[in-house]
């Protein structure tokens, strides 16, 4: 079946040449144009991936983005005016997975949107259960726990966690990351990978400024302990 | 030579003060000298005219005999005052008895006068103590008296109103050196105050102003510093307020371009996907519409980079870079027939990467620019002090008068020719500024512009992790 695709873009040129792209991709694509709209649209039809503009009409896309964390763990993609740190920043702390800069070009918006529905929808492999000190993995239900209560992890998150934990104690720079996590394989942004950590790490940690599970290493990356 | 206009005032008024103590000093030493001798030899010769004529005649007879003599010596003595008695055709009678010998040093004139039976004096030093020897004829015909007179305590007078003129004199010279600095402290304190208030404005406070506390030239002056900074500040506050004006404009423009930008670049991508399906003569259209959509897309972009050095919320995120690693990174997604020069060691800094790239892309782009078709050549060099990426073309260089010019915005080094947005070499420079390194330019001997980006050395180079440098040779193969 094609995955369906929410598409919420304010300009209506960006958002009917998106539209038209995404479709001519095999995509199923819904459209809204300001942020309220794109909730109503989200709460009514299921969908595999939401497209999201930063600056959006009524209500902001990082808004919207955390509105639809708290049902869901579907893949959120920002589109970003800027490439700011805020922007990029804020868009990850409200829950987006990835996000693309605008001016895009379609062909490259598509890469990232298969992409992220690629890692929603792979399915878990080897061992069915992992553990990293008091927290326990479980790969087949994608969910994580410590001390029996259930994590709230996003799939970026859970990923990016079940990448570490993989190769504990070895280090895993942000380039090999960035490949593994976000399916980038040339220059991605390091950001991405910073950011996420440190949601990880609140998540995690018993004292997320003095991690104990999630190291970083200076100048080379990030290692989960053994 | 003094330096320093506060130096040289207290040297002044020090040595005026020291020149004036040292002449009335010296004068009223030479004063007193004179005096005390005057008194002395005044007393002297009045006593001597006395005893002459009155005292001593009476005492001796003609020829005086030894015992009158010896008499008339003690009996001089008991007031203190030696005698040296000439009888004529005898031998002279000493009291006391060191006195044998003075006569001699004593001039032959005032010999020649004391025999003519004139009252004569001369200063003499006998048996090593300062004397007044006064000599005469008793009752201007009888035997020759000399009266020896001890002077010891003039001199020894002398010597103390020396020594104390010489610590009076020091003592008034230390005073005057306070007094002269506070003076002078005085006198050039407007000056300190106006050198605080250029200092303030120097370091970029316009508001300093100096305080007007008088009407002299230094109050005239202070008034005049004053309205010169009012002037400039006003001046630079106006200026600042067109530029700001200015770079909101730029990023206004650039920020309403962007949303239509994003939708043509957009259309230009799927566009060129169906080229082949347009008919042969919109074809080259449709071609030329991508490339132009491109162009305006760098320039946004541009646009909205400067605009964002403008807004001065840059952040600049450090980390170890691979400087190498960087440059063939760059080179082989943009430009991939670029001539590497690398060491074979790694060259690993603590900087920006994301922002290394934008410089040394540029550098790139605009090697590329200026020299379609011909060589470029990227450079990786490093010393303990600074690394430098150096980016050498053929091209036709810059002339050598507008070298300087080619980091500002907007410059075109040959304005005929319309390549990239000429915001590419300022942007550079702008990250380059910010990354604590420089961009300089020259022109290549043989033709071509070589533009190098230094950046500074500051500490040891960081070592690498050996598990994250296996990582990134895995990634490497």
């Amino acid at each position: 079946m094609d995955a369906r695709i929410l598409l919420v873009e304010d300009d209506p040129s960006i958002r009917e040449i998106t539209a038209i792209g995404l479709t001519a991709a095999g995509f199923a694509v819904t459209t809204a144009s300001d942020g309220l709209e794109g909730l109503e649209r989200f709460k009514s039809e299921p969908f595999d991936l939401v497209l999201l503009d930063v600056m959006l009409p009524r209500l902001d896309g990082y808004e919207v983005c955390r509105q639809i964390r708290r049902t869901s763990t579907l893949p959120v993609v920002m589109l970003t005016a800027r490439s700011d740190t805020m922007d990029v920043v804020l868009g990850l702390e409200a829950g987006a997975d990835d996000y693309v800069r605008k001016p895009f070009e379609i062909p490259e918006l598509i890469a990232r949107v298969r992409a992220a529905l690629r890692r929603a929808g792979t399915p878990a492999d080897g061992a069915p259960a992992l553990r990293l000190g008091p927290i326990e993995i479980d790969l087949a239900g994608r969910a994580a726990a410590r001390d029996g209560r259930e994590l709230a992890l996003t799939r970026t998150e859970f990923d990016l966690l079940v990448e570490l934990v993989r190769h504990a104690g070895t280090v895993l720079s942000r380039d090999v990351l960035l490949d593994r996590v976000w399916g980038y394989d040339y220059l991605g942004d390091s950001r991405l990978v910073d950011v996420a950590i440190q949601r990880l790490r609140a998540k995690l940690e018993t004292d997320p400024t003095a991690p104990t599970l999630i190291q970083t290493v200076r100048g080379a990356g990030y290692k989960a302990v053994r | 030579m003094i330096r320093g206009v506060r130096a040289r005032l207290t040297a002044t008024i020090v040595a005026l003060v020291a020149l004036t103590a040292l002449v009335l000093g010296v004068a009223a030493y030479v004063f007193v000298d004179a005096r005390l001798h005057q008194q002395q030899l005044d007393d002297a010769n009045n006593q001597a005219r006395f005893d002459l004529s009155v005292l001593i005649p009476p005492r001796l007879s003609s020829p005086p005999t030894l015992v009158q003599i010896t008499d008339l010596a003690s009996a001089f003595k008991a007031r203190a005052l030696g005698t040296i008695i000439v009888p004529d055709g005898a031998e002279p009678n000493y009291e006391p008895a060191v006195l044998r010998g003075a006569l001699d040093a004593i001039p032959a004139d005032v010999r020649h006068f004391v025999e003519g039976g004139q009252i004569a004096y001369s200063w003499q030093t006998v048996n090593g103590k300062p004397s007044l020897i006064v000599g005469g004829r008793s009752a201007g015909t009888g035997p020759q008296i000399w009266f020896v007179h001890d002077v010891g305590a003039i001199v020894s007078a002398l010597d103390q109103l020396r020594l104390a003129l010489l610590v009076g004199g020091l003592l008034v010279a230390l005073v005057a050196v306070v007094v002269a600095r506070a003076v002078a402290g005085g006198v050039l304190a407007p000056v300190d105050e106006a050198s605080r208030a250029a200092i303030r404005i120097e370091r970029g406070d316009l508001s300093a102003r100096v305080p007007v506390t008088s009407s002299d030239e230094f109050g005239r002056w202070a008034d005049r510093f004053n309205r010169m900074a009012d002037s400039l500040e006003d001046t630079i506050v106006r200026l600042e307020a067109a530029q700001t004006q200015n770079r909101r404009f730029v990023a206004d423009v650039a920020h309403e371009l962007r949303t239509p930008t994003t939708a043509l670049v957009a259309e230009a991508s799927l566009l060129r996907g169906h080229l082949d399906a347009l008919p042969a003569e919109a074809r080259r259209t449709g071609e030329l519409v991508i490339h132009d959509i491109g162009r305006l897309r760098d320039l946004v972009e541009d646009l909205m980079e400067l605009s964002r050095f403008d807004a001065a919320g840059e952040e600049i995120r450090t980390q170890p870079v691979d400087l190498g690693r960087l440059i063939r990174d760059v080179a082989g997604a943009r430009h991939r027939d670029t001539v590497l020069e690398l060491p074979d060691d790694r060259v690993v800094v603590d900087s920006d990467p994301r922002r290394l790239e934008r410089i040394i892309g540029n550098l790139l782009d605009n090697a590329r620019e200026h020299a379609p078709g011909a060589l470029v050549v990227a450079r990786l060099t490093s010393s303990p002090s600074a690394v430098r990426v150096s980016v050498l073309d053929r091209g036709p260089g810059v002339p050598a008068d507008r070298l300087d010019r080619i980091f500002e915005r907007f410059f075109m080094a040959d304005p005929s020719r319309r390549g990239g947005s000429g915001l590419g070499l300022s942007i550079a420079a702008e990250h380059a500024e910010l990354l604590g390194g420089e961009l300089r330019a020259r022109n290549r001997d043989g033709g071509g512009l070589e533009v190098e980006l230094v950046l500074p050395v500051t500490e040891p180079l960081p070592r690498r992790d050996p598990a994250a440098m296996d990582e990134d040779e895995a990634e490497d193969r």
